[in-house]
């Protein structure tokens, strides 16, 4: 690893990389939020960026995996995320029932596939 | 004290626990990274944002620069905004204290955000406060837990096991896409967000996040605005 050299190193990037640029969204909504409408405009377009960031944080993760998720195959992943979708939106909107589905059909793929 | 337990309580509803599951797959991502333990852990109780900490380890894994993985920590951490400014109303006590409202705010997360806006109107206004902050409490003790298991057990388990962890946080992610997906506009920034994500992974400085979450974003509002005023046209 390139960018983290020891303990202390790694505790200030994740306070000053990590926590601070993150928490500042919450500070602001405490003291903004008095006034603020929540369906304006402004906080519209922040909700779509937000959104677009999760879902592109998923789309790298999945279409461009680094790590030991790599050694999944392409439609393997795909098909997993297609599934938990699936088992959601079917068994009454259960989180729980989308996970379920989706790692059972990881598990079982990876040790049919012997890795 | 007593409301503070019943919100403990509240956190071991199954979003909790998909949430130590997914915890445990980002410890093992820490883990594979070498990203120290003690680190691992500060990440969970302070950033306490998932998507945060994974862009922050992730880019850690892929070498990228410092300024571009604040600037993309910064920009997923929009998202909390809108959601402090909701469920502020619901946790603030009768008496306003800006100390107390900023440690309420820092809980505010995915799940505790969705979870308090479930529990929270079942509870006496009086002992709201204290339930948010024991639900909170409660969660990101659970998930110190599940990011613990996965960093130091993710390497015991069997292969199979160890990798569909990992898929766990995407797949925790879209779930979640899914279930907040209201309006046109959610879905056009799902769609947008996902496509443009592989053509700018390689981004120079890093800053595919930015592009792909700035970019798909505001595409999707203006496309969203512009379905409002055709709408808005014709009625």
């Amino acid at each position: 690893m390139s960018v983290v050299d020891g303990e202390w190193a790694a505790i200030f990037i994740v306070l000053v990389v990590g926590f601070l640029p993150n928490e500042m969204w919450r500070v602001l909504g405490v003291l903004l939020g008095r006034g603020m409408d929540e369906n304006g405009a402004l906080m519209r377009w922040v909700r779509a960026v937000a959104t677009a960031l999760l879902a592109a944080v998923v789309a790298r993760l999945v279409l461009v995996p680094s790590g030991d998720l790599a050694k999944l195959p392409l439609a393997l992943r795909l098909g997993s995320l297609a599934l938990a979708v699936a088992a959601f939106l079917l068994v009454r909107r259960s989180v729980l029932a989308g996970v379920l589905a989706a790692q059972a059909l990881l598990i079982g793929g990876a040790w049919w596939l012997g890795l | 004290m007593r409301w503070f337990f019943a919100g403990t309580r509240g956190a071991t509803a199954v979003p909790g626990l998909v949430l130590i599951a997914s915890y445990a797959g980002f410890g093992g991502l820490a883990h594979g990274v070498g990203l120290p333990a003690i680190a691992t852990v500060l990440s969970t109780i302070f950033i306490w944002a998932l998507p945060a900490q994974v862009i922050l380890v992730g880019g850690i894994g892929a070498g990228a620069s410092l300024p571009a993985l604040a600037l993309a920590v910064c920009l997923s951490g929009v998202r909390l905004l809108p959601m402090v400014v909701s469920l502020l109303p619901l946790m603030r006590g009768r008496r306003p204290n800006l100390m107390r409202e900023l440690i309420c705010a820092h809980f505010v997360a995915v799940t505790m955000w969705a979870e308090a806006m479930r529990q929270l109107p079942g509870v006496a206004p009086e002992g709201r406060t204290a339930y948010a902050m024991g639900l909170g409490c409660g969660l990101v003790s659970l998930s110190v837990g599940g990011t613990l298991f996965g960093y130091f057990l993710m390497g015991a388990l069997p292969p199979p096991l160890a990798v569909a962890l990992l898929m766990l946080t995407p797949l925790s992610f879209t779930i979640l896409l899914v279930r907040n997906a209201q309006l046109p506009m959610d879905w056009l920034a799902i769609a947008f967000g996902a496509v443009l994500a592989p053509f700018v992974a390689n981004a120079p400085g890093g800053l595919d996040l930015f592009w792909s979450g700035v970019g798909g974003g505001t595409l999707a509002f203006l496309a969203a605005e512009m379905i409002r005023r055709m709408k808005g046209a014709q009625a």
